[in-house]
């Protein structure tokens, strides 16, 4: 019979600041229930640590079902642990066997500063968004749903790419850093549909020139972020997204 | 690397000043612009490579019909050299990319994990498929790009004593014996082989992924798509091995 718990030691990068040095600190954690998320796991060790009197481990989270991105880890060297299609707050302790060693450290990449131990900031994403992920909506009435005729399988391929929780993992996971899956992710979502048309030649055209000059990689079609990727986008987004650039480049009226 | 970046960035700096070019110039610039710069490039020195291969396959029909190729080559004179400045600017052109693409890169994950796992299915290469073995092979290739002028263009390789040119014959030396001598010196031979398996494993990733750069991607297609691209680069890479075994094989 397994047992329900386990002894570990954990691995963990402490950073007391984004310019500070870092390092990695052990610590061993007994009697951890293999029922409980990796998040929770991590909330006893705090409690441990606050107890003895020493800094807890800061760690990002927010909604703890897979939604909102934030539970950015690196797991025994993978972005949200081993499982595929899994968040690290869905994660669970069951994955881990007793007596193991987790090494956890923070997403890696200029553009995802450390702010705080496990802690990056993710604004990278949001001047990317600003720059294109958009439609503008003259408001008003709210439009009857079905007034703007969308093919079944169109709005298939748009939720697939709308899928992505913009959590930086294909930017970790990736050998050169690069935040092409998340890029290409956000134009395909806008540019299958109709409401994306009027920006889509600027959107590529902006958002890729923003992606670099937040100094992410450059792509070489390793497939790596659609392995680690939570939301399983799939590269072919990448592909749209080169089509979609050459197209503006080409045809653009701008 | 950022000072290596600027002076990469030269080019496309002065190009785009160039009145009517810039924002084509700019396009081109970004990751993006130099990710299909770079596959343009590759498939253009692919594209070579099967001509390449193509004439060098001549040789299995003997000395005569190998030389009257190299004769009809040379006799194009002008669109020879034309077509050589192209390839040599292909190879620039690519080399520089991949230098500033990985400058960039590198640059991005300025400090590397203490653990790095992947999800990605069993690999036959070590760390991964091809694609983290593109700056090695291409380096190997470039290496033998240079021992290649050298021996076949030049007629200067290290260690390669070359049959003598017949006395009228001007600088149409007897390429087929020039090719034997060169593939038959142990160094080059170990040299060609091991920079040929390079370019198979340099081009089984990069036909592949210059599709990819250019958009190609359809579930209906990917696996026709990937298979050939590493059928092309193993048949490409197997033709020139082909040869180099065989002027080992070939008496005199
Ligand atoms: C001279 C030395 C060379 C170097 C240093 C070099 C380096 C590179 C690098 C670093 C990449 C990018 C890797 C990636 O996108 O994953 C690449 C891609 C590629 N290379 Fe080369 N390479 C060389 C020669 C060649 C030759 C001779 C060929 C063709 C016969 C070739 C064909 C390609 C192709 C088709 C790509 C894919 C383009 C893309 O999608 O980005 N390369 N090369
Ligand atoms: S905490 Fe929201 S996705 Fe994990």
């Amino acid at each position: 019979m397994s047992s329900d718990t386990l002894n570990l030691t954990l691995r963990v990068w402490r950073q007391a600041g984004p310019d500070k040095p870092g390092g990695f600190c052990d610590y061993q954690l007994e009697g951890v229930s293999t029922h409980m998320s990796f998040l929770e796991m991590l909330d006893v060790l705090n409690e441990k640590l606050i107890a003895a009197g020493d800094e807890p481990v800061a760690f990002d989270h927010d909604c703890r079902e897979g939604i909102c991105g934030m539970c950015s880890l690196m797991i025994n060297g993978q972005a949200h642990g081993p499982d595929r299609g899994t968040t690290t707050c869905q994660l669970h302790m069951r994955r881990f066997a007793s007596g193991e060693t987790i090494t956890i450290e923070p997403w890696r990449a200029s553009p995802f500063p450390v702010v705080r131990d496990l802690v990056v900031n993710r604004s990278a994403f949001d001047r990317i968004i600003q720059s294109g992920g958009f439609v503008s909506v003259n408001t008003g009435n709210a439009p009857d749903g079905n007034c703007i005729p969308v093919p079944g399988h169109r709005q298939e391929i748009a939720m697939d790419a709308a899928a992505c929780i913009g959590c930086g993992a294909c930017v970790a996971a990736c050998k050169n850093a690069s935040a092409m899956l998340f890029v290409s992710a956000k134009v395909s979502q806008l540019s299958i549909l109709p409401q994306g048309q009027p920006e889509r030649a600027g959107r590529v055209l902006n958002m890729v020139a923003q992606m670099d000059k937040e100094g992410f990689g450059s792509c070489t079609n390793t497939s790596e972020c659609e392995a680690a990727c939570p939301a399983e986008i799939s590269v072919s987004h990448i592909a749209r997204l080169n089509r979609e650039y050459m197209k503006a480049l080409i045809f653009a009226d701008r | 690397m950022s000072a290596l970046l600027r002076i990469l960035g030269l080019p496309a700096l002065f190009l785009s000043k160039v009145p009517g070019l810039g924002s084509v110039i700019r396009a081109l610039s970004t990751s993006v612009g130099q990710k299909l710069l770079m596959a343009t490039s590759g498939l253009s020195l692919v594209d070579f490579l099967i001509v390449h291969l193509g004439g060098n396959l001549q040789l299995y029909a003997g000395e005569e019909v190998f030389n009257a190729y190299a004769a009809k080559l040379h006799s194009l004179g002008p669109l020879l050299a034309i077509a050589e400045i192209g390839l040599f600017s292909m190879f620039a052109l690519h080399i520089g990319l991949a230098v500033s693409t990985a400058a960039m890169n590198s640059t991005a994950r300025a400090s590397s994990y203490a653990m790095k796992q992947t999800k990605q299915g069993l690999f036959v290469l070590p760390s991964g498929g091809a694609s983290n073995w593109m700056m090695v092979t291409g380096l190997l290739i470039f290496v033998f790009l240079v021992s290649h002028i050298l021996d076949m263009k030049l007629k200067k390789g290290f260690g390669v004593s070359y049959p003598p040119a017949a006395a009228d014959a001007g600088d149409a030396t007897n390429a087929f014996q020039n090719v034997k001598a060169v593939l038959q010196h142990p160094p080059h031979a170990i040299l060609y082989f091991v920079c040929l398996i390079a370019l198979g494993i340099h081009l089984s990733h990069g036909i592949r992924s210059a599709l990819q750069t250019f958009g190609l991607n359809h579930k209906n297609w990917n696996f026709i798509l990937r298979w050939t691209g590493f059928l092309l680069a193993w048949a490409i890479a197997g033709g020139f091995i082909s040869v180099v075994a065989w002027a080992l094989a070939v008496k005199n």
